[in-house]
């Protein structure tokens, strides 16, 4: 009761605030007194993978940019490649604009999977803006027998029980349909490639460099530190033109003969129940995110590439992929 | 430059009178977060994040790095030395590795050696810091190559060890203990199965996806149990209050913790470095391991000092072997070292294998500064021994509702949800009658931890080697545990059947 009752007060004191806030006629044009409390970031996974380190960054900058006064912090939930966290966050916080949470496209293919599907998806949210583009990296250790993906390839399609193929994620999600997909372009059955998951893309490369995994997909921004100290190689990226940096002589898949490539989006959700007044100051400030030196530095230290859509423009653009992503696992026989 | 020119000048950096004081703020805070039970080490660290980049925004990059980081560490293992106290004295764990101090710490409290307890789990978890310390600073390369090297064969062989070790934590009767563990493992089941993706007796309950919380159902079993207990039985009408004795431990029982501690340190130290075991193992592994060599294995459960000693040291030794793989590879090995790599992050400070090369500075001034620390934690701890011993002279009708108060307010810190809320209540009934009964509870907490570990890395290993279980006996360092596990179970039956006495398969 002195929850309900401390929450009765807070609204009746946010009502008293946006009251007083018209009544002295506000000209700064903020949208009531959102936001007022500390702003959790939720990143799906654990600590170490892409999406962690999203959260990370755009907290980080938020903060650093005065772009956001309020102290914002990430948590990590782990589990079920995200649908654990989108249960929770559709059941308990779908009025709580005081949770956001980074996604990319397991939001899209835990909804469309058959096996360990979430009941929620997107939809059960509000997209509110699309920050970076990734792409998936097919990697191996450094002292590994595999020189190039079309050695990988071979070797999968003469036997697939040889290779260990290892990701962050269970299969059906994200790591596994890079992993397999390579694969899958190349002519092997993608169901007969051995998958095995670890809870988050730190785990898998930690199974890599310890031998207990032979390639492993993941994408580029996980990679990148290890591939710097010469601890592993990356054989493949997923984009379609080759990448600068650290990534200068890794040959995308479509240089090496194989047709595929897949773009990681990132984006920033927020819940379904979202005022308009609340949509806005994050599509506001999101996009001075993205127009910031801060947040292109910070790009830059992690290899992200930007791609900013608004809220409306990522809805749409999320419609579209989903319908890509429906094709591809109904092509693995693992749509719903 | 070698290791001891390094560690210098990581001294020189620590011993800076502002890092001395970040890293004395770090342990006092982290003392206060292991003695409140709900705010663990994990939400302590994450919710100093903000407040130390405030701290340390006036200094330059590197340096205010190292100070963060030096603050945030002191508030994990501070956190690692609190945790005990309210395990000893009000039976109530206030983190997941302090659950097995329960066993023996809070006998020893109703017996009036609250403070001997104190002080040895003071004294164990300083040389236990050391020795990790130590460790780190020797052995952190190589060991960092083991680690990774343990893959899923290896872990599943070890939780398997772990689980026929069970035997440790049984009361009267062996078939009640395995009963406990089973019940555990079952638990264990509910919520989303990590390795699939599959919901498993969740019954489309979203509440249940993110399977049963841990700390709940020790704290309701374990404190709650225990003030039923004492309601129901009306002990509190006895006007028997616990005296403290004194308040350091006698020379006997220094002389008894000695090789428990330096057991605990060893044990606590190599647990931590794989990712993903913990402190929590660390401590029951080292409880078990003592009551199995012991000559008078039935005092454990009883208050034996030992049973203090041990998990205290091994917990906090885990804490210090958790940061091998964190500052060589980048890989954290605990939620809490999780959480400190990304404060690391947050200053532009990538821990990963190129960590002590490109940021020397804040590596060994971490290191540096845990020594430090360590021993500003024995200082400050052993003066608290005295008065947080008092709380054990509180009358049972005042303390009692502390330790329900106690409960739901650190069950609901960690969770936020009034779900948690009945579970607690309803473990805290389950724990009363299981103790009635005498179940043990300690085997159904440790199978909790050790059921998804057990079987995501099974399957792991499984799907490796296409389903051959020849896998676990084709790794060496696998094949000897499940020796040493095979071992465990078939001696003692052996020299039973040779007319020996054994305590462990002695049945009620």
């Amino acid at each position: 009761m002195a929850f309900k009752n401390w929450k009765l007060k807070m609204g009746l004191l946010t009502i008293a605030a946006s009251v007083t806030l018209t009544a002295c006629g506000d000209a700064g044009g903020k949208s009531g007194d959102y936001p007022s409390k500390a702003i959790v970031v939720v990143a799906p996974s654990g600590a170490g993978g892409g999406w962690d380190k999203t959260a990370r960054s755009l907290t980080k900058v938020l903060s650093e940019a005065k772009l956001v006064d309020q102290t914002m912090t990430v948590e990590n939930k782990p589990g079920g490649g995200g649908a654990v966290f989108l249960a929770e966050y559709v059941a308990q916080d779908k009025k709580n604009p005081y949770k956001l949470f980074v996604s990319s496209p397991p939001i899209l293919i835990n909804n469309l999977k058959k096996e360990g599907n979430s009941p929620y998806g997107y939809k059960d949210t509000t997209p509110l803006a699309q920050l970076t583009k990734d792409y998936g990296a097919i990697v191996v250790k450094a002292d590994s027998k595999y020189a190039d993906i079309n050695a990988v390839m071979n070797d999968l399609k003469a036997d697939p029980t040889k290779v260990t193929v290892a990701g962050g994620s269970s299969p059906g999600s994200m790591d596994h349909l890079i992993s397999v997909l390579p694969a899958y372009k190349f002519g092997v059955d993608p169901k007969s490639v051995k998958y095995v998951s670890y809870d988050g893309g730190g785990e898998a490369i930690a199974a890599l460099l310890g031998n207990n995994a032979d390639v492993i997909g993941t994408d580029i921004s996980s990679a990148a530190e290890y591939l710097k100290a010469g601890k592993v190689r990356v054989l493949a990226v997923t984009s379609a033109e080759r990448l600068s940096g650290d990534f200068k002589d890794v040959p995308t898949l479509k240089e090496s003969g194989i047709d595929a490539e897949f773009t990681i989006w990132r984006g920033v959700f927020g819940p379904k129940e979202i005022s308009d007044d609340e949509k806005a100051y994050w599509e506001k400030t999101l996009k001075s995110l993205n127009d910031s030196e801060e947040w292109k530095k910070e790009l830059q230290a992690n290899a992200w590439e930007p791609e900013f859509r608004a809220s409306a423009d990522f809805t749409k653009f999320l419609e579209d992929q989903e319908v890509l992503i429906k094709d591809m696992l109904t092509a693995l026989g693992m749509a719903k | 430059m070698s290791v001891l020119n390094f560690l210098a000048d990581g001294f020189s950096s620590a011993l800076q009178w502002h890092n001395l004081l970040f890293a004395f703020i770090g342990v006092l805070i982290g003392t206060a977060v292991g003695v409140l039970p709900g705010i663990g080490p994990m939400s302590g660290v994450a919710l100093l994040i903000p407040v130390t980049a405030t701290m340390t925004g006036g200094q330059d990059p590197a340096s205010a790095a190292t100070s963060a980081i030096i603050l945030l560490a002191g508030v994990y293992y501070g956190a690692m030395y609190g945790g005990s106290t309210t395990s000893i004295l009000l039976n109530t764990p206030g983190e997941s590795s302090s659950v097995v101090t329960t066993l023996d710490g809070y006998q020893m409290a109703r017996q009036g050696r609250a403070g001997a307890a104190l002080s040895i789990s003071a004294i164990g978890s300083f040389a236990a810091g050391i020795f990790s310390l130590l460790a780190l600073v020797l052995l952190a390369e190589p060991l960092s190559n083991l680690a990774i090297k343990f893959g899923p064969a290896e872990y599943f062989s070890l939780m398997l060890l772990g689980l026929a070790a069970v035997s440790g934590l049984a009361g009267k009767s062996m078939t009640k203990a395995l009963i406990m563990t089973v019940m555990g493992l079952l638990l264990a089941t509910i919520g989303m199965d990590n390795v699939s993706g599959v919901a498993r007796f969740t019954y489309d309950f979203p509440i249940l996806y993110g399977g049963l919380e841990f700390l709940t159902i020790a704290v309701g079993l374990f404190a709650l149990g225990e003030v039923f207990k004492t309601i129901i039985n009306r002990e509190y009408q006895a006007g028997e209050i616990a005296k403290v004795g004194r308040v350091l431990p006698t020379r006997q029982d220094l002389k008894a913790s000695a090789g428990p501690i330096a057991r605990g340190s060893v044990l606590g130290f190599f647990i931590g470095v794989l990712p993903g075991a913990g402190a929590t193992l660390a401590s029951f592994f080292s409880y078990i391991i003592e009551k199995k060599i012991s000559k008078n294995p039935a005092k454990f459960g009883k208050g034996a000092i030992e049973g203090v000693a041990a998990p205290e040291s091994a917990n906090n030794a885990a804490s210090g072997g958790a940061m091998v793989p964190l500052l060589t590879l980048g890989i954290p090995g605990s939620g809490t070292t999780a959480i400190l790599m990304g404060a690391l992050i947050m200053y532009n400070v990538q821990p990963g294998p190129l960590l002590f090369a490109d940021h020397p500075e804040v590596a060994w001034g971490l290191i540096a500064s845990m020594f430090i620390g360590n021993l500003m934690l024995l200082i400050l701890n052993m003066p608290l021994v005295k008065v947080f011993a008092k709380i054990i002279e509180t009358p049972p009708r005042y303390l009692l509702p502390i330790i329900i108060a106690i409960s739901v307010f650190g069950v609901y810190a960690v969770q936020y949800t009034t779900f948690d809320l009945l579970l607690l209540i309803g473990c805290g009934i389950a724990g009363y009658f299981l103790t009635k009964n005498d179940y043990p509870l300690a085997p159904l907490v440790l199978g909790l931890v050790l059921g998804p570990m057990i079987e995501n890395n099974m399957r792991r290993a499984l799907t490796g080697s296409n389903g051959d279980f020849s896998v676990f006996l084709a790794k060496p360092l696998s094949a000897a545990f499940l020796l040493v596990a095979v071992l465990w179970l078939v001696v003692p039956l052996l020299l039973k059947m040779r007319g020996k006495k054994v305590l462990v398969n002695e049945e009620a």
